[in-house]
């Protein structure tokens, strides 16, 4: 089984430069670590097209869809998370419809909310994402394990005539919680983030009013 | 019974198609509305240069105009006074901290006919009442569809959205009529 940052890797690298990323918390940290590195510390260097769905658990799939509907010769990329992902369950409904065709829906399975500090159980622990998004009528749907095979894979499914379902089973990140330990404040930074990416996105697609 | 004239009060579809043309709204985000049930059916009919896009919930309706938006389109949004309930979380992400500009016609599902052409806060039903009130209080602007004569704040609500970058709700008072 593959860890998040080498899902995650795997997106950053290898998706086109004009394509469109949304994510959801646990993938959003690991895009900035990886995104950070590759830019050796300076955040400036970072790519463009990457927008986060925070706090909103289970926006990123309609973001990604509107988007989608609104550049459909634009590749997007929506990684999501399990527990975000069924809070908006319809939405794959919703995607499937609309069938967008150059969309690729990923979801993290980690069976873990608030992963690593809590890494309470989520709902799910027995659904096939996979299954739930060809019966809701995606194109195209599979499962995939290993870090090696998702890398192989990535530029081939990015080829799909979709919309296109990726449910990536990634382990569990280690608790960091014990007896003793303190939550730190969440920083301004999370409930401003969105709106300095959509305007970031914006400017860069040329689409802002 | 009430003695209401409904006629009065009722926003003929095609008049509000006309409108949409007129703010050149290309995409209608929707889950259907029993009070819109006249637009919703002319446009799922086919509207040339709009296009439908039914979601399963008014979270999805949000999250997926404003994807529309960041890729330069105009979607006009659609739902009851329940479903804007429904997506509380969502409007206060997108629109008022992540400032999509967004505007929406929500019908007053439930508002007794006897109510119409006086303050909806006087409805005896809490869907209807509380709608106005709890705009106010999360600060988004909200503008009433009480007869076709008022269709013209479509137009302002589309210049408010995007000047004050936030969400604005057309409230749709009364049934529309089919013509």
């Amino acid at each position: 089984m593959m860890n998040i940052n080498q899902a995650c890797a795997v997106v950053a690298k290898l998706r086109p430069k004009d394509s469109l990323l949304v994510a959801t918390m646990g993938a959003m940290f690991a895009f900035d670590r990886i995104e950070l590195e590759a830019a050796s510390g300076d955040a400036s260097l970072r790519p463009p097209g990457r927008i986060s769905s925070v706090p909103l658990m289970g926006g990123a799939a309609g973001l990604g869809l509107g988007l989608a509907l609104a550049m459909p010769e634009r590749a997007v990329v929506v990684v999501d998370g399990d527990a975000s992902l069924m809070l908006e369950l319809g939405g794959l409904v919703t995607v499937a419809t609309a069938r967008p065709e150059h969309f690729l829906h990923i979801v993290i399975r980690n069976g873990t909310q608030f992963s690593g500090l809590g890494n309470l159980v989520t709902v799910q622990p027995k659904l096939s994402f996979a299954g739930m998004a060809k019966e809701a009528g995606y194109v195209h749907t599979e499962v995939i394990d290993s870090a090696e095979t998702w890398a192989l894979r990535f530029p081939q499914i990015l080829n799909n005539s979709g919309p296109t379902f990726v449910e990536l089973n990634v382990e569990q990140l280690p608790l960091r919680t014990a007896p003793g330990f303190e939550l730190p404040e969440m920083p301004d930074l999370q409930f401003s983030r969105m709106s300095q990416e959509l305007a970031a996105l914006q400017n860069w697609l040329g689409t802002r009013s | 019974m009430s003695s209401v004239n409904l006629q009065e009060f009722s926003i003929p579809a095609s008049a509000c198609l006309e409108a949409m043309a007129r703010n050149r709204v290309d995409h209608v985000v929707t889950v259907p509305d029993w009070v819109q049930l006249a637009l919703h059916q002319k446009i799922e009919a086919g509207v040339p240069g709009v296009r439908l896009v039914p979601c399963c919930s008014e979270n999805q309706v949000i999250t997926v105009a404003a994807g529309l938006t960041l890729g330069g389109k105009r979607p006009l949004l659609m739902m009851q006074n329940q479903g804007l309930y429904n997506c509380m979380n969502t409007l206060r992400a997108v629109c008022l901290d992540a400032q999509v500009p967004l505007v929406f016609m929500v019908g007053q599902f439930g508002r007794e006919y006897s109510n119409l052409g006086k303050p909806s806060t006087d409805s005896r039903r809490t869907m209807v009442r509380i709608l106005e009130p709890l705009l106010k209080v999360i600060n988004v602007p909200f503008l009433s569809l009480d007869s076709e004569k008022n269709l013209y704040r479509m137009d302002e609500a589309f210049a408010l959205a995007h000047a004050q970058r936030t969400a604005v709700v057309l409230v749709v008072s009364a049934p529309m009529a089919w013509r």
